[in-house]
């Protein structure tokens, strides 16, 4: 045992390097930066202090737009990501033909990088809805990605589409460890269906939903390659998400210093948003 | 036991080939890296001034090896001479790039540079070249962009043009003489023909796919923000230093804009749901637009050409541009302008920066440069001269014919301040054309924001 401090940094020593390498001592750079009028070019900027967190909050409120724009987007993905991945699993944990084969398609948007989903959609929603909508006469199938409304749409369509899957096998997981004998001892009681599931299924898979809650609002909090290639941010920057306007700010404007303030803010942001759900949805979970 | 030792020998085996097989790919592409430091020595040794080797790095990728015949041919004119390229593909990399090369003090003779913010950045390294011969055989306005008071910083790799590219043959059928056009008040006659022809359904029998006059892309911010505010702000701007240099925006013929995206807008398929060319790209424009004749003409420039081509070769033969009109200014012209230069490093040694001059005056000047110019890089070649060797397409054609009449307006967009034409004005368009704010509005917001971000 007197070998274990060795031992110890032996095993942990080089990740740990690795870690203060490529994040810690970037995180702290970034903070600096952020109080800094760096260009991107320039390697000594000026220090300015606290100016760029004001200049994001004062002028134009882009980020403010972006942010708006950001949280209703979280709020509603979370929302039909959940429900259509907890529907899935449902579906195909129940007695259905082809189940494993069912599950794979279900899954395999996964599979599909941000950026091509988001212009094979940009295809659909533009040219095959507008098709479809003319044959048909549907007119609210025109124009798609061309308003805010439409452009928000499309992006919580593309995100469900493609992190249902992913939810569906986090509550495949959750519904599979359910204890037979629960279920068997509520139909014997006479359970319905709805009270099985209330009852039993939802609070056993609660801790699940914990983790599925936390995925979809940090992965739509942070979504960058959809939001790039579907809207581009377009019409007139009103779709344009958090991480895009970062983007903007310091590959676009040349505002690196200001883009890390926003980076910073943003950081603060989606940690507290996150941990206040684990720490809300912890309570909620039951112990078998 | 046998079978697991079978399957372990065949997984290294794999790993060996593999590994092989990247080490080789990274080789390859090595290759003329040692090629050049075999050139070196054999040009340092000898103490004599008479060998000279000139080191060019350049960023078209594209042309790197027709770059390196060019080269080639070079030495067999001046044999003391040894030429050596290097090609770092891709704007935003070859900066970075360059600015790595000359941090690290193998610094290359020949380099190139883009607009106004290259010219500042790099202006204490680059040579005067305003002594050189071809500098007379400029086409007016071409080297505007890399003009500071008398000195001329670079040579032009090529031109490029834009303005509203148009289909001949639906011209032709539709009874419309083009040559006619030569103002806003004339193109804009024209387009109402053409608009009540097209909708009274004369040109169905020909044109099945015909729907409208124009496309306008307005999702694209660079169509809209840069191009069609170019135009105007030419008239404002003489070059793009002096927008760069410019801490303020007049513009002086806002309304002129406004006529050219109204024209557009009200003649495209969508003029009664203007809100949806928000979201009319590029490929809907050009591809699925002029190309298969839905449209009759587009407001692009003649990089539309090979991609035309590709669908359509007979419409693509039939393409050529007409004037630009900014309503109350130059209104017979289209601008035309240089996107890269050739500039010469004023550090190198006396002899390399003849040489170097030498080479670029000989690969724009002499019959055996011209032709690599036009024939092999496929260039709209920046100077005259170039009469024996007309370009292949007709959009360059037409771009050639513009600028020797001396109908061009130069590119001042390159001087905008970083962000301002696509993000600002783009967008403060594209929320004129989804009727949310005034056309005033977009004006007055734009002319802020540039004063806001030249601060």
């Amino acid at each position: 045992m007197k070998n274990s401090k060795f031992w110890f940094f032996t095993f942990v020593g080089p990740v740990l390097v690795t870690f203060i390498i490529v994040v810690i001592i970037p995180t702290l750079m970034g903070i600096y930066f952020s109080f800094t009028n760096w260009d991107g070019i320039n390697h000594n900027p000026d220090w300015i202090g606290l100016s760029n967190y004001f200049a994001i909050f004062e002028r134009g409120g882009d980020f403010l737009d972006s942010f708006v724009f950001t949280a209703k987007f979280a709020a509603t993905t979370v929302v039909t990501i959940n429900l259509i991945g907890f529907g899935l699993a449902l579906l195909v944990t129940g007695k259905i033909k082809y189940s494993n084969a069912v599950r794979s398609v279900f899954f395999m948007p996964n599979l599909i990088g941000g950026l091509i989903l988001g212009f094979v959609w940009q295809f659909i929603f533009t040219n095959v809805f507008s098709h479809v909508g003319g044959v048909l006469g549907l007119d609210f199938l025109q124009g798609w990605l061309a308003t805010t409304a439409t452009g928000f749409w499309g992006l919580v369509i593309v995100m469900t589409w493609q992190l249902s899957g992913y939810m569906m096998i986090i509550y495949i997981a959750a519904l599979q460890n359910i204890p037979k004998s629960l279920i068997e001892a509520a139909e014997i009681d006479g359970a319905t269906s709805w009270q099985k599931l209330t009852g039993i299924t939802i609070p056993l898979v609660a801790p699940a939903l914990t983790i599925g809650l936390f995925l979809t609002l940090s992965n739509s909090f942070k979504l960058f390659d959809q939001n790039l290639s579907l809207t581009g941010g377009g019409p007139f920057n009103s779709t344009e998400m958090l991480a895009l306007n970062i983007f903007r700010t310091a590959f676009v404007f040349s505002q690196f210093g200001r883009a890390q303030a926003k980076a910073v803010v943003f950081l603060i942001v989606v940690a507290i948003i996150t941990l206040t759900q684990i720490y809300f949805s912890k309570r909620k979970e039951v112990e078998m | 036991m046998f079978k697991t030792s079978k399957w372990r020998f065949l997984s290294i085996v794999l790993v060996v080939i593999l590994s092989v097989a990247l080490f080789a790919g990274c080789a390859k592409e090595e290759e003329p890296v040692a090629t050049e430091t075999e050139k070196e020595k054999d040009a340092e040794p000898t103490p004599d001034p008479g060998p000279v080797e000139i080191e060019i790095f350049q960023f078209k990728v594209e042309m790197a090896q027709d770059l390196d015949a060019a080269a080639r041919e070079f030495e067999k004119a001046f044999p003391n001479v040894t030429v050596v390229i290097q090609t770092v593909g891709g704007g935003d990399d070859y900066g970075a790039a360059l600015r790595a090369k000359f941090a690290s003090g193998e610094e290359p003779t020949i380099f190139n540079i883009g607009g106004p913010q290259d010219v500042e950045d790099w202006k204490h390294k680059v040579a005067d070249l305003s002594g050189e011969p071809w500098v007379e055989l400029a086409h007016p306005g071409i080297l505007s962009g890399v003009t500071v008071g008398n000195e001329i910083f670079g040579l032009p790799f090529n031109i490029e043009g834009y303005g509203f590219v148009y289909n001949k043959s639906i011209f032709a059928d539709a009874g419309i003489d083009a040559s006619k056009i030569v103002d806003f008040e004339s193109l804009e006659a024209a387009v109402i023909e053409l608009d009540a022809k097209i909708q009274a359904g004369d040109l169905k029998d020909k044109y099945p796919n015909l729907e409208a006059v124009f496309d306008l892309p307005a999702k694209e911010n660079w169509v809209t923000g840069l191009h069609t505010s170019n135009a105007v702000l030419a008239q404002e701007f003489a070059s793009s230093i002096e927008a760069f240099e410019a801490a303020e925006v007049q513009f002086t013929y806002g309304d002129a804009l406004k006529a050219l995206i109204d024209l557009q807008a009200n003649f495209s398929p969508h003029a009664d749901n203007k809100y949806r060319l928000n979201a009319v790209d590029y490929a809907t424009q050009v591809d699925m637009g002029l190309a298969i004749e839905r449209v009759a003409i587009i407001q692009q420039g003649n990089w539309v050409f090979g991609g035309v081509k590709g669908i359509d070769e007979n419409v693509a033969n039939n393409l050529g541009f007409l004037p630009f009109p900014v309503k109350g200014a130059i209104e017979d012209s289209i601008p035309v302008g240089v996107p890269m230069h050739w500039a010469v490093n004023k550090d190198s040694g006396d002899a390399e920066i003849e040489a170097a001059k030498e080479f670029l005056n000989w690969l724009y000047t002499s019959d055996v440069g011209k032709n690599f110019i036009v024939n092999e890089f496929f260039f709209i070649p920046p100077l005259k001269g170039f009469d024996d060797f007309p370009p292949a397409d007709p959009l360059a054609k037409s771009i050639i014919e513009f600028a020797e009449a001396g109908r061009t307006m130069p590119w001042v967009f390159m001087g905008y301040p970083s962000g301002w034409g696509m993000d600002i004005l783009g967008n403060q368009i594209q929320k004129y054309l989804a009727g949310k704010i005034t056309w005033d509005e977009v004006i007055s917001v734009s002319i802020d924001e540039w004063a806001i971000l030249r601060k």
